[in-house]
């Protein structure tokens, strides 16, 4: 039913410093796919889909707040993406957003821990438009220090919008508990006082720029009506003369959590208690069996079907959600558990419980129905995900950032397909152990 | 690679010259169904409206309307209990899920065509054989008292900002609460008023059911025959809304310890999506406020050159959820609609200043109108942005239903809207705005942490200046000093303040 990527472009894609290109057709993603690398690094996606006249336009940084390993920059990779509409000599911003306003554009981005995108939707006429700009800030971004200070409010006037949800406060709570010196520690907004101090580092912007958004480290996905060869020459021609320069950032590699770590958050608003369980796993690797297995694991044992949902959302009724995350980043991170309590006298109960589902899955081997039912779901889901050019970009980004293309998710989820009962029990005994979580209460004040 | 490539890429969408939005080849038949066949498209999405909404609440039982339609989507029903549907629902990757607005109910659900019985099944019992299992109740009541205790009121104080607005300008009008009622009215129903409200309500007279995508005939007998089995009885009669008319600028402050300031502010306007002059207003409001749109003028006045927040924007229908979307909600159609700016979270010591700064500008709009070169770069742009609005079969669906909601027949809203952006004239636009825009008798609600300070320097119509740490654009400077001066009007008499406890 699946056909592996072709190994030839495995080969393409890992071996070769120089030019290259394949055609791809792959069982999960059900389209033709063109990739190709230019001289200068840039990797090219390109999906053509017939019938439609739309276009997705993705240019993918491989930089999020993952490479802010430097003191006093947390949050940094997300202020840049803001300054990235701020113009160049060709086209400053007043007349880059009067272009894609002509053209009736839907022109956005966004950042996270491992990668920052752009995303542009247009009528597939108006490509070539759009290449000429995104090209043209990729390489000639040019930003005067005014401008640079003024849009440092945008930034903490995004945070100030965030700061009152209490699931981003026990987030950035536990995140920071868990990691002590990786990236990972500090969330992509960053720390409230290093927003404050984004005016001042004018430029450390312009060294940030000139280190990571480069060709190499950089993926240009574009998907739509459109046809590869004429699009092919014109990214040839916009971004040929890209130069090459990227340096990777000097990430601290995390040490091994030995004990458990517990936190108390306390929140200004009013709340009921949320309980956030944060396991340390491994880095994405679809060749990784246990952290593919871990995947499912916690689909298995805390999704919507499973015994302890039933017992505590729907029987007992004792929390309103519980969800999990599995985390799927390029360095090892966490799967998060979490869940808020409708009584705060049950935080306890709810640990405990959640506890002895875990040591049931890590005695016991789960339920193949159960186990195929999840298959199913993964393979629909995916299926069902794929409705616009635009959805089909948002849903593969990340990957793409992580694994440098598309491989990776065409990996994953054939290993997804051949996970067993016995595999789920590993991941439990490897991953889900007391001593490599962080266990977070947050409370009202 | 199975049929999926060709189906799929056929539903993606329109054309830009040749395809207009697939809304408005609805087959719209007899019996009340809605019917957006695109034949090779691998999955079938599902809709089915209830003339019912939030606005029928009994007084004292706000929030019936919500939690009766979660009681269809979120709960058991006679054939399974609610856990057995989820178990069903999960390998097929699929649910259904209903919003309850104003006017309008909607359970809608989309499945892939491998799994049409299981899932049409499922989705026709939920309207048809609810259960209404004590349980369920308790669960689903429980949940929407925490959104309004603890979500609503604390965890965003934008939606805060929003849904204290709309309570402010149809106060007294069955539009007041928000959808999911208030904590008194929730705690009052019992799960007899909600099997009555669903039998009043959810009739066969009050549903219009939708399919898209690539479905077939029995699938559209299956759904059809559903609806007669519905309790008899035709649609209600919609209750009365009538925000009372004011003078003069009307503040609501939302005391909320610690918080920044999140301003909306507007008034009831009288216009509707089908009539020319809704899509001259757009074009104006476009102009002003798009939301989510960088290049529109509030977002360029207040966030680009000055960098006070996120994002500014106005509207001119109605748009819950405003944070989490980038193109408009479908299914939250009304009779009454209302102007909105919306002016994200800033810091409460520069709250003044911006509202001056929106309404100034709201004001500069109204007297002098677009001008010619404005007009024009607005009306390219909605033309194709308008593209964005439903390129899925299950918002094609949405607005094939409020099509029928405003009664829009022929060619839908989205293609008039394409149409109407090469006929309308400037002269169009501005006399639209200027019928239905004003800068004065404003509604005003700000969720702020200063609320006592605010009040006494809007009262005193104090000056308002700020301060930059980085040089500005004489322009900007020049700008900066007829803000921070702007008159606001506002009578001492015309400020509450609001504990944030006090709200719903």
């Amino acid at each position: 039913m699946r056909k592996r990527i072709l190994p030839a472009l495995i080969g393409a894609f890992l071996l070769h410093p120089a030019q290259t290109q394949e055609s791809v057709m792959s069982g999960f993603i059900p389209y033709d796919t063109h990739v190709e690398k230019l001289e200068n690094g840039l990797t090219v996606i390109i999906m053509p889909i017939a019938a439609t006249d739309l276009v997705a336009y993705w240019s993918i940084v491989r930089t999020g707040s993952r490479d802010e390993y430097e003191p006093g920059h947390t949050g940094f990779a997300h202020f840049f993406e803001h300054m990235m509409f701020r113009g160049t000599d060709a086209y400053p911003a007043d007349v880059y957003n009067r272009i894609l306003t002509s053209i009736g554009a839907d022109a956005n981005a966004y950042t996270t821990d491992d990668l920052t995108a752009y995303h542009i939707s247009i009528a597939a006429e108006d490509l070539e438009q759009v290449m000429k700009l995104e090209s043209d800030r990729f390489q000639n971004l040019a930003y005067a220090e005014p401008d640079f200070r003024t849009e440092a409010g945008a930034v903490y006037g995004e945070y100030r919008k965030n700061r009152t949800d209490p699931l981003f406060v026990i987030y950035e709570a536990t995140m920071a508990e868990a990691f002590t010196v990786h990236t990972y520690g500090h969330t992509t907004m960053g720390y409230e006082e290093d927003i404050a101090a984004m005016p001042t580092m004018f430029d450390y912007s312009q060294s940030f720029f000139s280190r990571y958004y480069r060709p190499e480290n950089t993926i240009l996905f574009i998907a739509g009506g459109l046809e590869v060869a004429p699009v092919m020459r014109l990214v040839n021609t916009y971004y040929g003369k890209w130069e090459p320069g990227y340096v990777p950032p000097e990430i601290p590699v995390e040490p091994v959590q030995e004990t458990e770590r517990r936190i108390d958050v306390s929140y200004s608003g009013r709340t009921l208690p949320v309980l956030a369980l944060a396991y340390k796993s491994a880095a994405f690797d679809p060749a990784d069996r246990d952290r593919v297995a871990a995947d499912l694991l916690v689909e298995l044992a805390f999704g919507s079907t499973s015994e302890i949902y039933r017992q505590l959302v729907l029987d007992e009724q004792v929390l309103e959600f519980l969800a999990t995350d599995a985390g799927l980043n390029r360095d090892p991170s966490v799967i998060f558990i979490y869940t808020r309590i409708k009584d705060p006298d049950k935080v306890d109960y709810v640990l405990e419980t959640i506890d002895a589902t875990i040591a049931q899955y890590q005695q016991s081997l789960p339920d193949e129905e159960r186990l195929a039912a999840l298959k199913s779901r993964l393979r629909y889901d995916f299926l069902m995900g794929l409705e616009t050019p635009d959805d089909i970009a948002r849903g593969l980004a990340r990957h793409i950032a992580i694994s440098g293309g598309l491989l990776g998710i065409e990996e994953l989820y054939s290993a997804y397909e051949t996970v067993s009962a016995e595999e789920i029990r590993a991941a439990a005994r490897h991953y889900l152990t007391a001593d490599r979580r962080v266990v977070a209460v947050l409370r009202e004040q | 690679m199975t049929h999926s490539l060709a189906v799929l890429a056929l539903a993606l969408g329109a054309c830009v010259d040749e395809l207009e939005p697939a809304q408005d080849q609805a087959d719209v038949r007899e019996t009340d169904m809605v019917l957006l066949s695109v034949p090779t498209e691998p999955t079938i999405s599902f809709s089915v409206w209830f003339k019912v909404g939030s606005q029928y609440d009994p007084p004292g039982k706000e929030g019936l309307a919500y939690l009766t339609g979660q009681m269809l989507a979120d709960a058991s029903t006679e054939i399974y209990p609610y856990e057995e549907i989820l178990e069903k629902l999960y390998p097929i990757a699929s649910n259904y899920r209903i919003r309850v607005d104003r006017e309008m109910t909607t359970l809608t659900g989309r499945t892939h065509r491998d799994n049409i019985e299981v899932f049409s099944s499922l989705f026709i019992d939920a309207y048809l054989r609810p259960a209404f299992v004590d349980s369920d109740f308790q669960r689903i009541k429980s949940d929407t008292i925490n959104y309004l205790e603890n979500v609503l009121r604390y965890s965003s104080d934008e939606e805060l900002g929003k849904a204290a607005l709309n309570q402010l300008i149809f106060a007294g009008t069955p539009y007041a609460h928000p959808p999911q009622g208030t904590v008194d009215g929730l705690n009052s129903i019992t799960l007899d008023d909600i099997r009555g409200f669903y039998r009043q309500y959810f009739t066969i007279g009050s549903a219009t059911a939708a399919l898209g995508g690539g479905f077939d005939d029995s699938l559209v007998e299956l759904l059809e025959a559903s609806l007669t089995s519905l309790p008899a009885g035709d649609a209600q009669p919609a209750p009365l809304v009538n925000p009372h008319s004011w003078e003069g600028q009307q503040v609501v402050l939302i005391d909320k310890p610690d918080a920044d300031a999140s301003i909306s502010f507007g008034f009831p306007i009288d216009v509707h999506r089908g009539e020319r002059e809704f899509y001259a207003l757009w074009i104006a409001n476009s102009w002003l406020g798009e939301h989510r749109n960088q290049a529109s003028h509030l977002f360029q006045v207040i966030r680009e050159a000055r960098g006070f927040n996120y994002g500014d924007y106005s509207y001119i229908e109605a748009y819950p959820e405003g944070g989490r979307r980038s193109m408009p909600p479908v299914n939250v159609a009304r009779r009454h609609q209302f102007f909105e700016v919306w002016i994200r979270t800033l810091p409460n010591h520069q709250a003044h200043f911006a509202l001056r700064a929106a309404i100034r500008e709201l004001e500069l709009l109204v007297d002098e109108g677009l001008s010619d070169e404005e007009f024009e770069l607005t009306r390219s742009f909605l033309k194709k942005y308008v593209l964005h609005f439903a390129m899925t079969s299950p918002e094609r669906l949405g607005y094939a239903i409020d099509d029928r909601f405003y009664g829009i027949e022929g060619e839908g809203h989205l293609t008039r809207f394409r149409r109407l952006m090469d006929e309308i004239t400037l002269a169009e636009v501005n006399a639209a705005l200027k019928r239905q825009l004003r800068a004065d008798n404003l509604k005003i609600a700000i969720v702020t942490g200063e609320a006592e300070a605010l009040a006494e320097a809007l009262s005193t119509d104090a000056p308002s200046p700020v301060e930059y740490d980085s040089p500005k654009p004489q322009s900007v400077m020049d700008e900066d000093r007829v803000f921070a001066r702007f008159s606001l009007g506002i009578m001492p008499e015309d400020i509450t303040i609001v504990p944030v406890d006090e709200l719903f």
